[in-house]
C-alpha cells in the first residue's frame, strides 16, 4: 500500500515521502479516518511546493485529516506527537483511541453498565440482566429511559436519533406512494393548455387533500416521569414534519404551555429552557387539576376532531379522583384519540390499579408504556393510521 | 511562482474584494485549486462562508452558480429535468415522421433538458465556482447524488449518457452542522471549520467592509459583540451581524457607541426578542461600562 502510494509521485525527495505516509498511517492508528485515497493526495499536494513552510504544510495536513469539528483537536495532537516524538504518545496515552466506532464503545459501556450501577440499589441490576438482546445496542433498546446511565447518553441519544430519522423516513415513503396522481382533472388541463394552442401539455390531477393531523402532549414533569417527558418530547419533534401542530403542556402541580419553547429555537435549546423554566419540574402531582385547567383554557383552541393527545404520566395522582374523571371525560369528548403512556405499564406485575389511573382508564383510547426505545418507536403505528 | 507566494497573492486579491482570508484558508483555496478537490466549509451561521465562494468567483473571473440546499431538494431541482412541454410539442410537429428513432434520438437531445445548478456548472464553457449552500439541509440521499459530481465531474443521464465536465468547476460546500454529513461526502473534501475571527481580524474585517467607518467605532462595536458571543445567547450575532450594526451606527450618524445608541440599535445585531431582553435587562450597562 505505501509504495504504491509512494511510487506514483516522483518528484517529491524520498524522506519527505516517507515521512507523510508514515504521518498518515500514525494518524489512522490513532483515530482519524484517512485512508489511502488521503495519503495520495497529501503527497500531491506537498508536492506543489507546501512543505515550504511549516504552517501551510500543517494547514494542508489539517484541511485533508479532518471530517468534523470533533476531529480537529485530535489532529493537533497527533500532528504535536508525530512531529516531536512518537514513542512518548504512546506512553503518555494509555488508551489509544482505534478504529471503534460510537456503537461498539456503546457496547463496551454496556458491558461495565451492571458493575458500575451497583451502587443504585438491587432494583437496578435486576432489570439490566432480564432484558433479553442479541447484543449491547440491542439492550439499549430495551432499557428503561430512566436507567440510562450518564455515560451511555451520548450514544444511546446517537441510536436514538439514528432510529427516529429511520422511521421518519419510512414514513415519508409511506405517505408518497398513499398518494399517488389520482384522475385527471380535465377542467384544469383544458385551461392550462389554451396558451398552448389546446395541446395538453401539462396533465393536471386531482390529488386527496393531505390532512394533517394536530398533537396535543400532555407532559408529567414530576419526580420520575421528567426523563420520559423528556425523551417524548424529542421523539415526538422528530416527528414534526407530520403533524400540523404539535402542541405541549408540562405538569405537575400546575399546568404550563411549553409550545412556545419548541417553536422559538431549536429543540436541543428548548429542552433546555423548558427544564429550566418549568418551576414545578420533579415535584408532586396534581393531574386532575391540571388537565381540568388544560379542559378550561386550552382545549378549546387545541383540540378538534382530528387531533390526538397523549397523555404521559404515571397516573399517580395526590388530588382528587373524581376531578381526573372528569377532566379526561372532557379531553375525550373534544379529540379524535386519547393515547396515555404509562411508563410504569412497563414493569412487570403492573396492573392499573391506583386510584386515579383506574378511574381515567375507561376513556383511554391507547394505553401503552412507551418506558424504552424499542416502545417509543412502536408509537409509529399509532401515529401514521389514525 | 512558489506555493508560498500564489497563497500570499491569494491574501492580498481577497483583500480586494473586501474578505479578509486566514493563511489557512488561503492555502485551502490554493489546494482547491491545485488539486481540483471540493472544499467543504463549516461554521456557525454568519462567519462568511458564502462570501468565500463570492470572492472566489471573482478572483477566477468567472460566474458563481449557486445550488441553495433544502429538504426535500432532489434532482429535478439540482442537476436537470427535460422540458415537457417542448418534448410534446415536437412530437406533434414530428407527426409525419415516420422513423420512431429518430423522434426519440431528436425529443431526447440536450436541448430538451432544463438544466438546474449542478448540470450548468459542469457544460459551463469556461470553469466556473459552484456553491453548493448548507448542504447539510438536503436529505441524506441527496448526497449520493452529489458523490459522483464531486468526485469525477459528471453526470449520468440515462437517456443521454454520461455528461463529462468540459473544465472542472471549483466546488465549495457549506453546512451549518444541523445534521452529521455523511463519510463518502467528507472524504473527497478539504475540510475547514471557520470559526468567528479575533478581535483584530473582525476590525480589520469591519473596516475593509465598510471603509467610511470609524476606526474607533469599529473597535467599539467589535468589543460588544465579541462580549455577546460570550454570553450564550440563542442566536450568537455572526459577522454578519457586526457589520449590520456597525452599517445602522453609519446610518444614525452615530460617532461613538454609547448605552443609549446601544439600547437602539440592539436589533440590529440580535435577532431574537428573548436575547434582546435578556441583553438590556442584564447586560446593557455592564458593556456600556467596557466601552468606557
Amino acid at each position: 500500500m505505501t509504495t504504491d502510494a509512494v511510487s506514483s509521485q516522483p518528484s517529491l525527495a524520498q524522506n519527505s515521502r516517507d515521512a507523510i505516509t508514515r504521518f498518515f498511517r500514525f494518524a489512522r492508528q490513532h483515530g482519524l479516518s484517512v485512508g489511502l485515497g488521503e495519503t495520495e493526495m497529501a503527497l500531491e499536494a506537498a508536492q506543489l511546493g507546501l512543505m515550504a513552510r511549516p504552517d501551510h504544510f500543517k494547514y494542508m495536513l489539517r484541511c485533508i485529516c479532518c471530517g468534523t469539528q470533533a476531529d480537529l483537536p485530535v489532529f493537533e495532537e497527533i500532528y504535536y506527537y508525530f512531529w516531536t516524538g512518537e514513542q512518548e504518545y504512546k506512553k503518555s496515552k494509555v488508551t489509544v483511541r482505534d478504529d471503534r466506532t460510537p456503537a461498539e464503545d456503546a457496547r463496551a459501556s454496556l458491558i461495565l453498565m451492571g458493575t458500575s450501577q451497583k451502587g443504585r440499589g438491587n432494583e437496578e441490576n435486576q432489570e439490566a440482566k432480564n432484558m433479553s438482546g442479541a447484543n449491547g445496542l440491542e439492550k439499549l433498546r430495551k432499557t428503561d429511559l430512566c436507567l440510562i446511565a450518564a455515560i451511555d447518553e451520548p450514544y444511546f441519544d446517537e441510536l436514538a436519533q439514528k432510529l427516529w430519522r429511520q422511521m421518519s423516513y419510512r414514513m415519508k415513503r409511506r405517505m408518497k406512494t398513499g398518494n399517488r396522481g389520482g384522475a385527471i382533472d380535465f377542467n384544469k388541463t383544458i385551461r392550462k393548455s389554451i396558451p398552448k394552442g389546446g395541446w395538453p401539455g401539462e396533465l393536471v390531477q386531482k390529488q386527496r387533500k393531505k390532512v394533517k393531523k394536530r398533537i396535543v402532549m400532555l407532559l408529567d414533569v414530576s419526580g420520575s416521569m421528567d426523563k420520559y417527558s423528556f425523551y417524548l418530547l424529542k421523539f415526538i419533534c422528530v416527528l414534526r414534519a407530520y403533524f400540523e401542530k404539535i402542541e405541549a403542556f408540562t405538569f405537575s402541580t400546575e399546568l404550563r404551555h411549553v409550545t412556545p419553547y419548541l417553536e422559538a429555537y431549536e429543540l436541543q435549546k428548548a429542552l433546555q429552557i423548558i427544564s429550566s423554566e418549568v418551576k414545578s419540574w420533579s415535584s408532586g402531582t396534581r393531574i386532575g387539576d391540571c388537565l381540568a385547567d388544560f379542559n378550561a383554557n386550552y382545549a378549546k383552541d387545541t383540540l378538534s376532531r382530528s387531533s390526538i393527545v397523549i397523555v404521559l404520566s404515571d397516573g399517580l395522582d395526590t388530588g382528587d379522583p373524581d376531578v381526573l374523571e372528569n377532566a379526561i371525560k372532557g379531553i375525550k369528548l373534544k379529540t379524535k384519540q386519547l393515547i396515555w403512556l404509562n411508563p410504569l405499564k412497563g414493569m412487570e406485575g403492573y396492573q392499573p390499579i391506583q386510584r386515579g389511573m383506574s378511574r381515567a382508564l375507561p376513556f383511554v383510547d391507547e394505553f401503552r408504556s412507551a418506558h424504552t426505545l424499542d416502545s417509543l418507536l412502536e408509537l409509529e403505528n399509532f401515529l401514521s393510521y389514525v | 511562482m512558489t506555493a508560498k507566494d500564489e497563497i500570499a497573492a491569494l491574501v492580498v486579491e481577497f483583500e480586494k474584494y473586501g474578505y479578509v482570508l486566514s493563511e489557512e484558508l488561503a492555502t485551502i483555496l490554493f489546494l482547491n485549486q491545485k488539486l481540483e478537490k471540493p472544499v467543504l466549509l463549516e461554521g456557525n451561521p454568519g462567519v462568511g462562508k458564502t462570501a468565500v465562494a463570492k470572492c472566489l468567483a471573482s478572483h477566477h473571473q468567472t460566474d458563481l452558480i449557486r445550488l441553495q440546499c433544502y429538504e426535500g431538494l432532489d434532482v429535478n431541482a439540482a442537476i436537470y429535468e427535460w422540458n415537457y412541454q417542448k418534448q410534446l410539442l415536437n412530437i406533434k410537429i414530428m407527426e409525419n415522421e415516420t422513423d420512431r428513432h429518430a423522434v426519440s434520438r431528436e425529443i431526447f437531445g440536450m436541448e430538451f433538458l432544463l438544466q438546474r445548478p449542478l448540470l450548468q456548472s459542469i457544460t459551463s464553457p469556461k470553469p466556473v465556482v459552484l456553491l453548493i449552500d448548507e448542504v447539510d439541509r438536503a436529505d441524506e440521499e441527496f448526497e449520493a447524488f452529489l458523490l459522483e459530481i464531486l468526485s469525477d465531474f459528471q453526470i449520468s443521464i440515462p437517456e443521454v449518457g454520461t455528461v463529462v465536465a468540459h473544465h472542472k468547476p471549483f466546488v465549495i460546500l457549506t453546512s451549518n452542522r444541523t445534521r452529521e454529513l455523511s463519510d463518502a461526502l467528507k472524504r473527497r473534501c478539504l475540510y475547514h471549520w471557520v470559526d468567528y475571527p479575533d478581535f483584530k481580524k473582525e476590525v480589520q474585517i469591519l473596516l475593509k467592509s465598510l471603509p467610511d467607518l470609524d476606526e474607533n467605532l469599529a473597535r467599539q462595536v467589535v468589543l460588544v459583540v465579541q462580549e455577546l458571543r460570550d454570553m450564550k445567547l440563542n442566536k450568537s450575532p455572526g459577522i454578519a451581524e457586526s457589520i449590520d450594526w456597525a452599517r445602522t451606527l453609519l446610518a444614525l450618524d452615530s460617532l461613538t457607541l454609547d448605552k443609549l445608541t446601544m439600547e437602539n440599535s440592539l436589533g440590529a445585531v440580535l435577532k431574537s426578542q428573548d436575547d434582546i431582553r435578556k441583553v438590556k435587562t442584564d447586560h446593557l450597562t455592564r458593556l456600556a461600562d467596557l466601552i468606557n
